[in-house]
């Protein structure tokens, strides 16, 4: 029982650093909010959708900028795109590396663009592994008969 | 302060008119620069005293105002110099030519006067000197004459002898001569032989001398002998003895003045004393000669006069006569002339040689050579000498012709001296007169006086002048202060206006932001109640964002109040004209109230008269609210006792009722009041039937004082303020009730009650429909036999019950304890089983008993007791006896329990385990009363019909009429209480909200009151569905119930009167329902509440056009969250078509959703509507949301349908949301989504299209 509640401490203070640090935010808590016994799942599900479309998204991101005559209209869409489906799952920093994205798509500016390509691709890569890393423990969490704790 | 200022500065002129006046009009100007400087510099440096009264006033406002006092201020300060120059003016001309007048007149007659007056001063002496004159002459020729006589007789003397007759002769006639004249000095006569005689007066020593000189030396005439001889021609003629012929002996002789005898002897006297002697050289021409002469013998100056005495042949001068005449007599004349008039008066010769004045001067000058005379320049006095030195140097020698002299101001000295003189043209002795006459004793009185008056009139104008300039000031000083109070006056109303203006604005304001001020407080208790139902919450969280929710809504309820109030004020309230039941309306009302009552432990009574009107067109929710503020001011200030409704009614045109004194005049009021609504009005009303509705409202509360009587209906007025400590309150209650009032054609006022507390009498004019009157027909309950016995625990209540049982002629008792009530129902069982003789208990007071004997005569009554809750002793377990004691009578008598809404569960079923169907929630009025006791006589009759399913029969039955008598006030706490029903509390949690989870069953009613009142409440499910279909709402709360409690008790009787309850959908959620409600506590009303907020959503379809997966499963899954059916779509082409294929589909659809209709919530438009709300996202493949957006409302174009469509986007400019509005969307929420703020704007959207 002793490891379940450290598991569940350890769960919780995650969380707790990856609010602190701005990698999530309140959008992420409202997800957690919404998974019931109807959803149970619901969360990783939404999460694993955000990362297949984000996935899909930063190829896309990334051949539109390799081309010769690059489209920063359609960069900017796919930008976009990102950057609501960051913020509706609450990851804060890729939406706001999306952003700047957008200010330099705005200026056609393709130099910044390929930069922050990269740091997009950074924070996300960054996200996913702390969102992997949450799921896991989430799971170890469940796994060991645990309930995970709802968040305040 | 500037005025001070200014009015102390003109003042300060004013006060200093003497200075004022001389100045004039310079200074004037000089005051109107300063002015100028003045007021432009405090034009452009407000004083800041001033500012800081006005400080909300404009700075162009005080301007004004400043400019505008100013210029008044400055033009009274005109006006008033202006005026006081002018009467300085006035008073100096009038003095000036007072003066001038006066003085110029009087001046010129003294001047006449004084001239006259000086020409007759010279004129005397002149004339005396003329006299002196002429005497001198006529002396002179008579003394010729007679010489020339004597001569001729003696003429050529041939003897001594006749030579010494002659000059006998000659002496004697001589001496008569000279004796006649006093006045004369000597006479003297010089013969040819040299002999000389005369006569000469010696004023000095008044003695008279014979003077002659001896003939000795004569010889050489013929004459001499006749000299010698005589012995008295001592005379010498002596001709040459002045011009050197010393030979010749002087002799005189002493003579008495009066007789000339001989006095003494004669004397030789030397040459030296001779007096002057006329010659022969004196006469060269033989005409008679004036020379002014000398002597020694006198002072003065000697006028002498010499002629020839010619011989009979007049061809030679035998002698010459000499005259002399001394001046002095003219000299005494003049003296004396002057003596009264202090002048001076001389005469000079022509030569300025002086011949006499008027003082004692002397006049002649002593020399070596005698006496000589003196020019008048040299005269010893001063007056004299500076007068002819004045003369000299004006005129010198060149005198005016005639020598006449006119001066009037010669400065002689230090004084002023008239100086005249004329000229007297004797012949070789020309005379100048010259008068000097001091200026002082002519015009001297003249001029003090002149003086004096001009001194008085100065001073007199002055101080006319002073006291005109006060009495000026002091008449412009209040005219300048009317001035200054009408400035004042203008520039209050001017503030007033302002004020009045401004407050307008804040009313239009106020009302123009009712909507928005509303809405946003709505959203807020809105999404508060959604915080408060998530079960996430932790216990403190919950208890401080309750706390939240109680001050929003108090908040609100404020808000509500003010927003009404400036509403009636700006003039936009207008008043629904519907048809409701006023009965029921004020029953439901009571209902409410009710509650708060018995937790302040006062009885609320609703006493309504039967002949009102059931129904009644009107603005229902305005009337409530009336009363509604009427009764919980009551409630607020009652402490203990009851607060009683009443009603009744008066039809308004064609009634008969007498009315009271105050009615009347109240009447009288409203009479006029109609008539001045004109034609239109009496047209419409002579259509109508009006009623004139009259309500009291009683208490028995702490009273309001009778000077507070009027004033209470005034915004913001209490009657007492401290109360608001403890009572709270804004004192906008009554105003807004007396507001309402007004606008139903009504009145209201407080009314004398006799007690204490307080009676508001009010009327309302309201119309009835034409079956109005119909409906008041009632049962027939007096042939039923019916018998009720009111066990009622307040007396108010039962008084007013059992005098309404009277009048429809049903006996009643009333009882209010519970001994009492056992004590009557022995008595009138057991008594009534046994014998009709038996002892009622000595306990029983008196009327009871007549009323229980009364009773007892009723054949075959069918007793109904109504039994209060509170009769029971509720606190330990004894009241399960006294159930048990009054099961006893349940065979013979029907029961009906009045519940409290505390009333536990436990009791309600331990008494539907006894079999007392019978419960009603307190109040106990009349409707309850009508229901009691119809269903008690249905039951009587269906006992006879059918005993067996009676129970179930009549449960049912039972339970339709107690909840249709509450329908209307389902936001009420009552509700809960339905006592039929073990999970009630949940259903009704259910049906009402979170309201009651607050435990706020006191702002509960207050809280039905708000949203009742307020038109807008979007966001708040309940209060919407109070505003629903009247009759959809009432019976779907109706049907829910029982639907409800025949699944509960799994008995699937479907009598109410809508069976599609029955619909899976709905079913289901009453199952779960049921399930979540089932734990009590707070848990239970917590779950309720989310079942409740998840049902939020309930049974809306839903299509969501979202291309992001991510996005599109989260909101997915929160909109089914709260049970919303979904349809997902990935762009705008999907979602138009997906609604057009369903458009296209809805008449196959129609069936199968009408099914769904009775959700009641749906109209039937909407039912022929795919979805009830589209959200949409903005950016999406393929066709974007503002273009589907478009395209579907071209769809919907002529269909009349209008889907609402929320916008759903990541760019949160305003831009984009005007951008989404135009497009046709209804409204816009910004990723990421707010959970709470997506229920709230579709919950607003789809309650908006319903």
């Amino acid at each position: 029982m002793d490891g379940v509640v450290q598991l569940q401490r350890q769960l919780v203070d995650y969380t707790a650093s990856l609010f602190h640090e701005g990698f999530l935010d309140e959008q992420f808590n409202q997800l957690q909010q919404l998974q019931d016994e109807n959803n149970p799942d619901f969360v990783v599900e939404v999460v694993s959708l955000f990362f297949e479309d984000s996935e899909r998204l930063l190829n896309e991101l990334a051949k539109a900028l390799e081309q010769q005559s690059v489209d920063f209209k359609r960069i900017d869409a796919h930008v976009h795109q990102l950057k609501g489906s960051s913020s509706s799952i609450g990851a804060q920093r890729v939406q706001k590396a999306c952003i700047a994205f957008r200010n330099y798509c705005d200026e056609q500016n393709t130099e910044g663009c390929l930069k922050c390509l990269q740091q997009v691709k950074h924070e996300y890569s960054l996200m996913k592994t702390k969102l992997e890393t949450l799921f896991k423990l989430q799971r170890r969490v469940l796994a060991a008969g645990g309930s995970i704790p709802k968040p305040i | 302060m500037a005025e001070k200022a200014d009015s102390s500065y003109s003042t300060s002129l004013e006060d200093s008119p003497t200075v004022n006046a001389p100045m004039g009009c310079p200074s004037r100007k000089v005051c109107d620069k300063f002015l100028g400087f003045f007021s432009s510099w405090r034009r452009n440096t407000p004083p800041t005293g001033r500012r800081i009264f006005h400080r909300d006033v404009e700075q162009d406002d005080f301007q004004y105002a400043s400019t505008h006092c100013l210029s008044s201020y400055y033009s009274v300060f005109v006006v008033r110099l202006a005026i006081m120059v002018m009467l300085a003016i006035l008073i100096g001309l009038l003095t000036i030519l007072t003066w001038h007048f006066t003085r110029s007149y009087t001046k010129r007659s003294l001047d006449t006067l004084a001239s006259g007056l000086r020409y007759e001063l010279l004129q005397r002496p002149i004339l005396r000197m003329w006299n002196i004159l002429n005497s001198t002459s006529e002396i002179t020729t008579a003394q010729v004459k007679l010489s020339e006589y004597v001569i001729r007789r003696y003429s050529k003397p041939a003897t001594q002898a006749e030579q010494v007759e002659l000059y006998e002769v000659m002496r004697d006639v001589t001496w008569a001569l000279f004796a006649s004249r006093k006045a004369l000095n000597a006479i003297t006569i010089t013969y040819r032989n040299g002999f000389v005689q005369a006569f000469h007066r010696d004023y000095r020593s008044n003695s008279t001398f014979y003077i002659y000189s001896n003939l000795v030396n004569y010889s050489i005439s013929g004459n001499e002998p006749y000299d010698v001889n005589k012995l008295s021609s001592h005379q010498k003629w002596n001709e040459q003895s002045i011009h050197g012929n010393l030979s010749a002996i002087w002799y005189r002789e002493p003579l008495d003045p009066l007789t000339g005898e001989k006095k003494g002897k004669a004397s030789q006297i030397p040459p030296d004393d001779l007096i002057n002697i006329a010659g022969f050289s004196q006469v060269p021409d033989g005409v008679a000669s004036w020379h002014v002469a000398v002597s020694k013998y006198t002072d003065s100056p000697l006028l002498s006069a010499a002629l020839p005495v010619r011989d009979a042949s007049n061809k030679s001068i035998v002698a010459v006569v000499g005259v002399t005449t001394a001046l002095s007599s003219v000299g005494q004349l003049m003296r004396e002339l002057v003596e009264v008039h202090g002048g001076h008066i001389y005469l000079t010769s022509q030569e300025g040689y002086l011949l006499a004045t008027s003082t004692n001067a002397p006049l002649l000058r002593n020399s070596t050579t005698g006496p000589k005379l003196m020019m008048a320049v040299d005269s010893e006095d001063q007056i004299i000498q500076m007068g002819a030195q004045w003369l000299e140097r004006v005129y010198g020698n060149k005198f005016p012709p005639g020598h006449i002299v006119h001066v009037e101001n010669a400065k002689l000295g230090h004084q002023q001296y008239y100086i005249d003189s004329f000229f007297l043209n004797l012949k070789r002795l020309p005379i100048v007169g010259v008068i000097i006459i001091p200026r002082r004793y002519i015009m001297g009185k003249v001029d003090e006086r002149a003086f004096k008056t001009l001194l008085i009139l100065i001073s007199a104008s002055v101080c006319i002048l002073v006291i005109g300039c006060v009495c000026i000031l002091i008449l412009t000083n209040g005219v300048s202060k009317e001035m200054k109070l009408r400035a004042e006056l203008i520039s209050h109303l001017d503030a007033r206006r302002r004020a009045e203006a401004s407050n307008n604005y804040k009313s239009q304001f106020l009302a123009n932001m009712s909507h928005e001020l509303r809405t946003p407080m709505a959203a807020v208790i809105g999404l508060l109640d959604i915080l408060i139902s998530d079960d996430c919450l932790t216990n403190e969280q919950y208890a401080t964002v309750t706390q939240i929710r109680k001050c929003s809504t108090a908040l609100l309820r404020l808000l509500n109040n003010i927003l009404d109030l400036s509403k009636v004020e700006s003039g936009k309230l207008v008043l629904e004209d519907t048809e409701f039941d006023l009965g029921r309306e004020l029953e439901g009302l009571m209902d409410m109230f009710s509650v708060q009552c018995i937790n302040h432990n006062v009885e609320a009574v609703l006493d309504l008269s039967d002949d009102m009107p059931k129904f009644v067109r009107g603005d229902s929710a305005r009337v409530v609210q009336i009363f509604a503020n009427l009764i919980s001011n009551s409630i607020k200030f009652t402490t203990s006792g009851h607060i009683v409704l009443r009603g009744w009614c008066e039809i308004a045109f064609n009634e008969t009722t007498k009315l009271p004194l105050d009615q009347k005049k109240a009447r009288c009021a409203l009479k006029t009041k109609l008539r001045q609504q004109g034609n239109h009005m009496k047209k419409t009303s002579k259509k109508e039937n009006k009623v004139i509705l009259w309500f009291e409202v009683d208490d028995t509360g702490c009273g309001i004082d009778p000077s507070k009587w009027e004033s209470v209906f005034e915004s913001f007025e209490q009657a007492d303020p401290s109360t608001t400590r403890l009572h709270g309150g804004t004192g906008l209650g009554l105003c807004i009730v007396r507001t309402l009032v007004h606008k139903m054609g009504g009145e209201i006022k407080v009314v004398k009650k006799n007690g204490p507390g307080t009676l508001m009498r009010l009327y309302l004019l309201l119309s009835t429909t034409v079956d109005g009157a119909e409906q008041n027909c009632q049962v027939d309950f007096a042939r039923h036999n019916v018998v009720t016995l009111l066990a009622l625990y307040g007396s108010m209540g039962r008084v007013v019950m059992s005098q309404w049982l009277r009048k429809i002629g049903l006996p009643s008792l009333g009882v209010s304890e519970w001994n009492e009530l056992t004590q009557v129902l022995q008595e009138l069982f057991y008594s009534r089983r046994h014998d009709s003789a038996f002892e009622v208990q000595c306990s029983l007071n008196e009327p009871l008993k007549a009323e229980v004997l009364n009773i007892q005569d009723v054949r075959d009554p069918l007793f109904v007791i109504v039994v209060d809750i509170g009769l029971l002793d509720l606190s330990t377990n004894i009241w399960k006896e006294q159930l048990n004691f009054l099961d006893k009578f349940s065979g013979k008598a029907t029961f009906a329990w009045m519940l409290n809404h505390d009333t536990s569960n436990a009791i309600k079923m331990e008494l539907r385990r006894k079999g007392h169907i019978l419960m009603v929630n307190k109040p106990l009025y009349k409707a309850k009363m009508i229901q009691i006791l119809e269903t008690v006589i249905k039951e009587q009759q269906k006992k006879s019909l059918n005993a067996v399913r009676a129970i179930a029969k009549d449960d049912d039955m039972h339970e339709c009429l107690e909840i249709d008598s509450i329908q209307f006030d389902n936001a009420s706490s009552e509700d809960s209480d339905m006592p039929e029903m073990g999970n009630s509390n949940a259903l009704n949690a259910f049906l009402h909200g979170e309201k009651q989870k607050d435990g706020g069953r006191i702002t509960c009613p207050s809280q039905y009151q708000t949203f009742k009142g307020s038109l807008v409440e979007l966001t708040d499910l309940h209060s919407e569905e109070n505003n629903l279909g009247r009759e959809d709402t009432c019976q779907i709360n109706l049907n829910l119930p029982d639907a409800k409690e025949e699944t509960a008790m799994l008995m699937n009787k479907k009598q109410a009167p809508f069976s599609t309850v029955s619909e899976s959908e709905s079913s289901k959620h009453w199952e779960q329902h049921s399930e979540s409600s089932c734990p009590k506590g707070k848990a239970n009303s917590c779950s309720s509440k989310a079942v409740n907020e998840r049902k939020a959503l309930e049974g809306l379809r839903i299509l969501l056009a979202e291309d992001t997966p991510v996005l599109q499963r989260v909101a997915a899954i929160m909109l089914e969250k709260m049970g919303a059916t979904v349809t997902a779509v990935g762009d705008g082409l999907q979602a138009v078509d997906a609604l057009n294929c369903l458009l296209n589909a809805k008449e196959g659809r129609r069936e199968s959703l009408e099914q769904d209709g009775n959700k009641g919530s749906q109209t039937e438009i909407q039912d022929c509507l795919p979805y009830d709300l589209i959200l949409m996202d903005c950016q999406m493949p393929k066709m974007d949301g503002y273009e589907a957006t478009k395209a579907i409302r071209k769809s919907e174009a002529g269909t009349g349908f209008h889907i609402p469509i929320v916008a759903l986007t990541a760019h949160a400019m305003s831009s984009d949301e005007a951008k989404c509005l135009e497009v046709g969307m209804d409204a816009y929420l910004t990723k990421p989504i707010d959970y709470k703020l997506m229920v709230s704007t579709i919950l607003s959207l789809t309650k908006r299209t319903t």
